[in-house]
């Protein structure tokens, strides 16, 4: 999968070709695996606010408010290995 | 020591072709063929870089970005003289539990160091380079980052350079 493939697949709306991508991103070339990563990701982000901690959302408005959605897209696939990394279950080979 | 290489073939003649069946689309093509450059004098007498896809990288420096969907086209200087304990690893596209054991598995700095202070090499290059292989965009790829080590690579006085895939 080239990038020239992905921006086909965006100017094509093919959203299966995209999330095809990005699972096997996750998932370390297992498309199996990255749905279950995603999975992971997120349960273990609301297992953090089951408790309704305390949280900084002066920060979260105002990152979402000033930082470019390019910027907040690359944030999202950080917090996505963040979570995984978090969550004690690394299926990948090497370190963050 | 091998002969030099034959200037009309390269190493692997079938090794794009076999990429291009894994990931269409998604090499660098080229209808110019650029031979092999020759040793110009003795590997004694040759100051040798090296450079690695291993990302590996100095402690303190930004880590490679692992996580970006297309890829991380940086990379970095590692001081020739630098400790193994002054190094890190930021990569999740290979296995790094023998690296992280020994180093010089993947990153061969120690091994280097022994050669030029045994006289086998000319010497070392100030610094050797480093950058993480995910990348999906080859142009980019090509543009910046490998246009970027060649230019740091020929500033820093190499006459040859090992170049490592990890």
């Amino acid at each position: 999968m080239s990038l020239q493939y992905l921006k086909s697949a965006v100017a094509e709306n093919d959203t299966e070709k995209l999330i095809r991508y990005v699972r096997l991103h996750l998932g370390d070339g297992n498309e199996t695996a990255g749905r279950k990563e995603i999975d992971k990701a997120w349960i273990e982000a609301l297992k953090l606010l089951l408790d309704v901690p305390l949280t900084n959302s002066e920060f979260i408005f105002a990152t979402l408010k000033q930082q470019s959605p390019a910027t907040l897209a690359h944030l999202y696939f950080h917090l996505h290995f963040y979570f995984v990394q978090r969550s004690g279950a690394w299926i990948h080979d090497g370190t963050l | 020591m091998t002969a030099p290489s034959d200037e009309n073939k390269q190493l692997r003649p079938g090794l794009w072709e076999t990429i291009n069946e894994r990931y269409p689309g998604s090499m660098i093509t080229k209808e110019d063929f650029i031979p092999l450059a020759r040793l110009r004098k003795p590997l004694s007498q040759t100051r040798l870089t090296f450079v690695s896809s291993a990302g590996v990288q100095p402690k303190g420096t930004m880590p490679f970005d692992v996580v970006h969907p297309v890829g991380d086209y940086s990379f970095r200087r590692v001081p020739s003289t630098a400790k193994i304990r002054e190094l890190e690893i930021h990569q999740i596209k290979y296995p790094t539990s023998g690296a992280l054991k020994d180093l010089n598995v993947i990153f061969p700095i120690e091994r280097l160091q022994e050669l030029a202070s045994e006289g086998v090499i000319g010497g070392l290059t100030p610094n050797l380079f480093s950058f993480i292989g995910y990348q999906m965009d080859p142009p980019t790829f090509e543009r910046t980052l490998a246009e970027d080590i060649a230019d740091a690579v020929v500033a820093d006085g190499a006459e040859a350079a090992l170049l490592c895939p990890a």
